[in-house]
């Protein structure tokens, strides 16, 4: 089960091996990211447990919480945030593999929970210190600028959506176990504060997510709540549109698709829900996908949405497909529970774990040259994988 | 001295009665006469009497009839001297003087000169050229008009021809000397005016009638036999060059018109007028092209340099003049020239160089398309023959057609692009390299060759001090020997590298590394060179605003170069056959790989060509350890080539470097020591140490994910072990995880790989002793106050030596007695069962500390983690079938027990466990594992004495002793040889250790005398002296505890005195210990009771 599923996460971009005729491949190969290419090849042999691109050790403690910052933005290099149980935020450069900065703002106290904002070097990072810090980084500065104090003891992760000029809005557990406040930032106004209906009882909420449909400004919410359920919440009219039960066991994270309205979520039990919206805003299950081993910690779906990736209980990071929900890789390299994961803008993958390391993995990369190669390859690949099976 | 006429009118007088003479008498005595009178005459007087002295003279020579020759030499001679002192000023009379002087050589009946004496001729010459220096200002300009044109001919041709036929080398100068000075290109200081533009015209007109006969004779001259020396052939070459650079000058063809202007001489003088347009300007460019071939073919391999230089200088002038005219010459004009650039004369080098440069700063090449055309074109037809070239030409050709091809690159600088971008000449120049860089592998010692300091890197290598680039290794070449063509090469790859397009070239050859095994080695030596040339390192640049490729380029390109050496395929190699181990590796490899490779990984036409044949030749292994070095030697010369830069790749590179640092082929590891140096030039490290330590985190990451797939990377061990070896205390943290996964991994793979693994454990726990040095006594002193209650006992033996040395006061005596009693005591009570109550005691207290402690405990150093969990394994191992692994566990295990030796908590219950196997070590094994154990049997002690007492004395002591009882004989006997055996070196250890173990084990008496009983027998002179001096500090160890018994004990063996009653009523003593000298004990038990005195 540790191996891949008969598909190759190393299967990039065939072309550029065999292409080496004129000088353009070269150039080409040059700027790719370093990824282990190979040519296509038949899938008929078990394929060794693909690596990580590389580890980063030093956080000293266990991964809880993990951010990819700039690259895209075209300013340097990209930066990998990590936040540890000993209450530290690291900042890695991944050009040199190394933290270049290293942040204590939480008395010691678990990071559960980082978030760059789009404008201004600016973080949030939440502690189980209960306090939210909002940190300056620009210029290689890195001060507590503002910090707020949160209400709720526990493990859900805040949520950020940008609304322009300067102000984003921001959604964390309040002070009521199952409440979740809403607040304009940065002038920490309260908007309002979600409370489920009395006869609900849904538990506290452990994951959140604002965002808001292209079509409408409307600001929505989607939280995961302790029961298993997953509901979507109008900001504006501060109530539940829909809510569905997705598992039997806490929501322990969730990844949404919004262009698609399509989620994913996982939770303590052994498999993940996959779930939509349709066009009367109400969530419905589409499928379930059983897994080996209970317990995934997070969820997240590439920018690019491709591809899906869950953090296990069972130290084990696996990969899907997100449309097809197709299993594609199980990466085994951490020796402990993995926490967190986070995709990068162009495809780099990061796992955080107890065992106090980080692994990066280059799966499956988006390729700069044409939208459409990489997950054509996937998908070709998934043909020949059922045609196997 | 005679008197100086000044005045004309005196002179007149003077000279008067012998210019009448001379025209009356025409003889040789009239003539001198003549002269002698002059010299007393003074310029100015005789340039009055220019005309009337010159008449006599003239007369001489024309006077009808045959003459005698020495008087015409002495007329000639005396006109000469007359006209040195003079000028002349009439044009008609240096026509009419001219005329005259050119028929002394010339027999009417013949256009042959006649066949008069060599003395003439040169008068002659030396005339002709005086003549023509002493003509006054513009005259001489009239001189040359159309109208003399037959009379300058015949001149111009007697003179080339006796230039070139004569055999004196002084006419032929002489000659040549009086051409330059008749085609007015003297060089000498009396032609003050330069000729305007209109001037040169019409002297180019004229001459230009004579570039046939003159170049074409020259040619003859020039390419004529080397024996005629080499100022004949400067001479020529510098009038060549001077009259065609003049003639067929750029500046003065622009001007010609297209219509010949009519000329103002009559029809005969007219057909002889050249009118230079454009077709005579081709006609004649070809024909000269012809001859500067020739003259460049024959001069370039002149054997003076001097000659070599007069045609640079040939060059020079040729090229910077005539560049529109000769374009067609400028091939093998630009080839002599590049080709003179690795002269071995360094004159010809520096004036060759000189040139070039010069070239470059005007743009002669660059910025003349033409030139740069033919350059390219030249290139072009090396490319093609190169290869034909390389395979054969000896050394000194290739030398010279390498020269060449490196000046041809030096002066194209950036639009050697030209040529390649071409891929039919890129392939040829290409294959030309790679040819030309083949090695020879067939050298049986480059396998041969090891590193016998097997222990990986050592941990400080050698010092830093060698420069960079002085370390290359000694490479064998196919091709050649000359080690001077190795660097044209470089140099030619370099220049590549540097003005070439770097992606093209660097996929071109990339291509051709993977193309063929064959290819790789020179494949690679080539894209070193070319990734150093393109960062400047040691490139020669003519060209300034040269743009270099920006540092983040040339990092990309680097690190794809890198991405293919490091590749599994590339870098992992065959490079012995070595013994069972390797060997098990190798099919481990092979089905590993297999694994893996089936499909996907096969896509390299000759996939892990290597691994493919298990019984690789010498040939191959050779050639793969040229390879390896190549590209190690290929990534110093990159982090040369990025400097500072270099730092970022160091995460992909450093880990595979220190993997061959620790090869044990010496070649390897040699070039892999000298990769690091160079990157700790390059990236600012002090040394090595620090290189690895800065960079720890890298290696770490590899090591980490190469253990994931141990059997590719069998070397993964290695790199651990030398990243701890040179790391301090702070790699800890980093190492923690990578520490568990070797565990996990030994825990997979035990039956396997243990050998490797255990060597890094080893490494590990070494550094943790060191790292860890017990520097916390306060947790030391108490915990051993907690564990050891009998601590008055420890103390005991201070008391009696200090009785002994001092003066014995009542008090000591009293202490001694009471003492005596306690001990007396224990030795009667069951000491067997004190022990055990002390154990018991001693245990549950600490349970029960450690139960009313904080609720949580607080987490074990990592360092006492990684310890007890080593420990734990070798446990396990100690017991494994093979010899060196036990032997290697055995050491581990001493760490272990160096490491933990403070922490009692966790090391007792692990020592309770590793007891059974260690008895079985020392009591059941190999001599070698025996002397080990008996090493952590004693470290052991040291550190928990109490919990070893009694194990000690039940399981090992009996056998130990008994061993030493039954060898003893044995060594009585033996002869020198034995020394050398290892049961000689058992018995040494064990009565080495005996003596401190019985004191850190605090043994009973009982015990203590068996200890004795046993060394007793090697105090006897027959045994081998060390083991005498080993048994002697054992009592000596044994008197520090027990000195009664000991005393009493040697006593018996021998006694050296009487003992007389200090009272006559007590009993006369009487020890069983022979008295006679002969006993074999003597000498030691005197000595032994000598240190108890």
């Amino acid at each position: 089960m540790q191996v891949a599923l008969g598909v190759s996460p190393w299967d990039g971009d065939g072309t550029a091996v065999s292409g080496r005729r004129s000088v353009d491949p070269l150039r080409r190969r040059l700027a790719e990211p370093q990824v282990t290419a190979l040519p296509p090849r038949m899938a008929a042999s078990p394929l060794p447990p693909p690596d990580p691109r590389f580890v980063l050790r030093g956080t000293q403690s266990a991964v809880h919480a993990l951010h990819f910052f700039g690259g895209a933005q075209g300013q340097g290099h990209p930066l990998l945030l990590s936040g540890s149980l000993s209450g530290l935020v690291h900042i890695w450069s991944l050009q040199t593999r190394r933290p270049v900065a290293i942040l204590d703002g939480h008395q010691g106290q678990c990071v559960t929970w980082l978030q760059t904002l789009p404008q201004g070097h600016q973080l949030l990072s939440q502690g189980r210190d209960l306090k939210l810090c909002l940190w300056d980084l620009a210029e290689g500065r890195n001060a507590v600028v503002d910090s707020m104090h949160l209400e709720s003891m526990g493990f859900c992760r805040s949520s950020v959506l940008t609304r322009g000029q300067g102000k984003w809005m921001l959604a964390m557990p309040g002070s009521g176990s199952d409440e979740v406040q809403i607040l304009e930032m940065p002038s920490k106004t309260s908007v309002c504060t979600l409370k489920p209906e009395a006869d609900a009882k849904p538990g506290m909420p452990m994951c959140l997510e604002l965002w808001q449909a292209e079509s409408s400004p409307r600001p929505l919410l989607l939280a995961g709540y302790e029961d298993g359920s997953v509901a979507l919440w109008d900001v504006s009219e501060r109530k539940v549109c829909s809510r569905v039960a997705c598992h039997t066991e806490p929501v322990m994270g969730f990844g949404f698709d919004s262009q698609k309205a399509r989620g994913v979520s996982g939770s303590a039990e052994k498999a993940l829900a996959v779930w939509s919206l349709d066009e009367q805003q109400a969530l419905q299950v589409c499928k379930t996908h059983e897994l080996t081993n209970p317990g995934i910690a997070d969820v997240k779906i590439r920018p690019d949405r491709k591809i899906l990736a869950t953090a296990g209980w069972d130290h084990r990071v696996r990969v899907f497909h997100w449309r097809t929900m197709k299993p594609l890789a199980v990466l085994s390299f951490h020796s402990a529970t993995v926490h967190c994961v986070a995709f990068a803008t162009d495809g780099l993958l990061a796992a955080g774990s107890g065992d106090q390391r980080i692994s990066i993995w280059s799966l499956y990369p988006i390729s700069s040259d044409s939208s459409t190669s990489s997950l054509g390859h996937v998908e070709h690949r998934e043909v020949g994988a059922h045609a196997l099976a | 001295m005679m008197a100086v006429f000044d005045t004309p009118e005196e002179a007149f007088g003077v000279l008067r009665p012998v210019c009448v003479q001379l025209t009356k008498t025409q003889t040789v005595e009239s003539v001198e006469q003549l002269q002698a009178q002059l010299r007393a005459v003074s310029d100015s007087a005789l340039q009055e009497l220019q005309q009337y002295v010159l008449f006599p003279l003239r007369f001489a020579l024309k006077t009808p009839g045959p003459k005698r020759e020495c008087l015409t030499q002495s007329v000639v001679e005396c006109l000469t001297f007359v006209l040195s002192s003079t000028c002349v000023k009439e044009q008609e009379l240096l026509q009419e003087l001219f005329a005259e002087l050119s028929a002394c050589l010339y027999s009417p009946n013949s256009q042959k000169p006649s066949a008069v004496s060599e003395e003439l001729k040169l008068a002659v010459i030396r005339g002709l050229s005086t003549l023509m220096h002493s003509a006054y200002g513009d005259i001489i300009l009239a001189f040359y008009e159309p109208s003399i044109l037959p009379r300058l001919g015949f001149a111009v041709s007697l003179l080339l021809d006796l230039a070139e036929r004569e055999k004196s080398k002084q006419i032929k100068i002489a000659a040549l000397k009086c051409l330059q000075v008749l085609l007015l290109q003297c060089d000498c200081q009396d032609h003050p005016r330069a000729l305007d533009e209109l001037e040169q015209k019409q002297l180019g007109d004229l001459f230009a009638s004579f570039l046939p006969g003159i170049s074409m004779a020259l040619t003859r001259i020039i390419t004529g036999d080397f024996k005629q020396g080499h100022s004949i052939v400067m001479s020529s070459l510098k009038i060549f060059f001077k009259m065609v650079s003049f003639i067929m000058a750029d500046e003065q063809l622009e001007r010609i018109p297209q219509v010949q202007p009519k000329p103002a001489v009559g029809h005969r003088v007219a057909e002889l007028v050249v009118h230079r347009e454009a077709k005579w300007v081709k006609n004649t460019s070809d024909k000269l092209t012809l001859l500067i071939k020739k003259i460049v073919e024959c001069v370039a391999v002149h054997p003076h340099w001097k000659a070599r230089l007069a045609l640079i200088e040939l060059v020079e002038a040729l090229l910077l003049k005539c560049s529109g005219s000769l374009v067609s010459s400028a091939g093998p004009l630009l080839k002599a020239l590049v080709g003179l650039v690795n002269d071995e004369s360094p004159e010809v080098q520096a004036q060759c160089s000189r040139v070039l440069r010069h070239f470059a700063d005007q743009k002669v090449v660059v910025g003349n398309r033409a030139f740069a055309d033919i350059l390219s074109e030249s290139l072009h037809a090396l490319a093609t023959s190169l290869p034909r070239l390389m395979s054969a030409q000896d050394d000194q050709g290739k030398f010279s057609t390498l020269s060449v091809l490196l000046g041809y690159l030096k002066l194209l600088g950036p639009k050697v692009n030209f040529v390649l971008n071409s891929a039919a000449h890129l392939q040829r120049l290409s294959k030309a390299l790679i040819q030309v860089l083949e090695l020879d592998v067939t050298d049986l010692k480059i396998v041969e060759a090891r590193r016998w300091n097997s222990d990986g890197l050592s941990a400080s290598p050698e010092p830093m001090a060698v420069q960079p680039w002085s370390r290359m290794q000694k490479r064998y070449f196919r091709f050649f020997t000359d080690e001077r063509l190795f660097l044209l090469v470089q140099q030619v790859c370099r220049l590549l590298g540097f003005y070439g397009d770097l992606y093209l070239l660097i996929d071109h050859f990339l291509e051709l590394y993977h193309e063929s095994v064959v290819y790789r080695k020179q494949a690679a030596m080539i894209l070193n060179e070319l990734v150093a040339g393109a960062a400047g390192l040691e490139v020669e640049n003519l060209h300034d605003k040269h743009i270099k490729p920006s540092p983040k380029e040339l990092r990309e390109i680097v690190t794809s170069i890198l991405e293919e050496y490091t590749s599994q395929e590339n870098w992992y190699l065959i490079t012995c056959i070595e013994s069972e181990e390797v060997g098990e590796e190798l099919t481990m490899k092979q089905s590993g790989l297999q694994a893996i490779a089936s499909g996907a990984h096969t896509y390299q036409g000759a996939s892990f060509p290597a691994f493919s044949k298990p019984s690789a030749t010498i040939c191959s292994m050779n050639s793969n350890i040229w390879q390896i070095c190549i590209q190690l030697e290929g990534i110093g010369r990159f982090a040369c080539a990025l400097g500072k830069d270099f730092r970022l790749l160091l995460m992909s590179a450093l880990y595979p470097v220190l993997e061959k640092a620790g090869d044990q082929t010496l070649l390897i590891s040699q070039a892999a020591t000298s990769a690091m140096m160079d990157i700790c030039h390059a990236c600012g490290y002090d040394s090595l140490q620090h290189l690895i330590s800065q960079n720890s985190d890298y290696l770490v990451n590899g090591i980490s994910l190469n253990l994931r797939h141990l059997s590719l990377h069998p070397q993964t061990p290695k790199v651990l072990e030398v990243m701890l070896w040179n790391s301090d205390a702070s790699l800890l943290p980093l190492v923690a995880d990578v520490v568990q996964d070797v565990l996990a991994t030994l825990d997979q793979f035990y039956d396997k790989r243990a050998t490797s693994f255990v060597s890094v454990l080893h490494a590990l726990l070494a550094a943790l002793a060191q790292w860890f040095p017990d520097t916390d006594d306060l947790g030391q002193l108490q915990e051993q106050s907690a564990g050891e209650e009998g601590s008055h006992l420890s103390q005991t033996p201070a008391i009696p030596e200090k009785g002994l040395e001092n003066t014995t006061t009542a008090e000591d005596i009293e202490q001694f007695l009471l003492s005596y009693l306690r001990e007396k005591d224990v030795a009667d009570g069951n000491v067997s069962d004190f022990d055990h109550e002390e154990e018991e005691q001693s245990d549950p207290p600490r349970e029960d500390e450690s139960d009313t402690g904080p609720d949580i405990e607080p987490p074990l150093p990592v360092q006492v983690q990684i310890a007890t969990d080593v420990m734990e394994r070798c446990i396990h191992l100690l017991s494994d079938k093979n010899l060196k692994i036990r032997l290697k566990v055995l050491d581990v295990l001493d760490l272990c027990i160096v490491v933990l030796q403070s922490r009692k908590n966790q090391l007792l219950p692990l020592a309770h466990r590793a007891w059974p196997p260690l008895v079985h070590r020392l009591t059941n094994d190999d001599p070698l594992a025996v002397l080990r154990a008996f090493k952590v049997l004693r470290t052991l002690g040291g550190t928990c004495g109490d919990f070893l007492r009694n194990r000690f004395c039940k399981d090992v002591l009996p056998k130990l002793a008994g061993s030493l009882v039954s060898q003893a004989p044995v060594s009585a006997r033996a002869g020198p040889v034995y020394s050398h055996t290892l049961a000689f070196k058992l018995q040494l250890a064990v009565l080495q250790g005996l003596g401190p173990l019985c004191e850190s084990l605090d043994l009973g008496e009982g015990d203590l005398n068996k200890v004795a009983d046993a060394c007793l027998i090697y105090l006897s002179a027959k045994q081998p002296v060390k083991l005498q001096e080993a048994a002697r500090s054992v009592f000596i160890r044994l008197m520090r505890v027990d000195p009664d018994s000991t005393w009493f004990l040697l006593n018996e063996l021998y006694c050296p005195e009487q003992f007389t009653p200090p009272h006559p009523r007590l009993h006369p003593v009487q020890l069983r210990g022979t008295t006679g000298q002969g006993s074999p004990y003597a000498a030691n038990v005197l000595r032994l009771l000598q240190e108890l005195q």
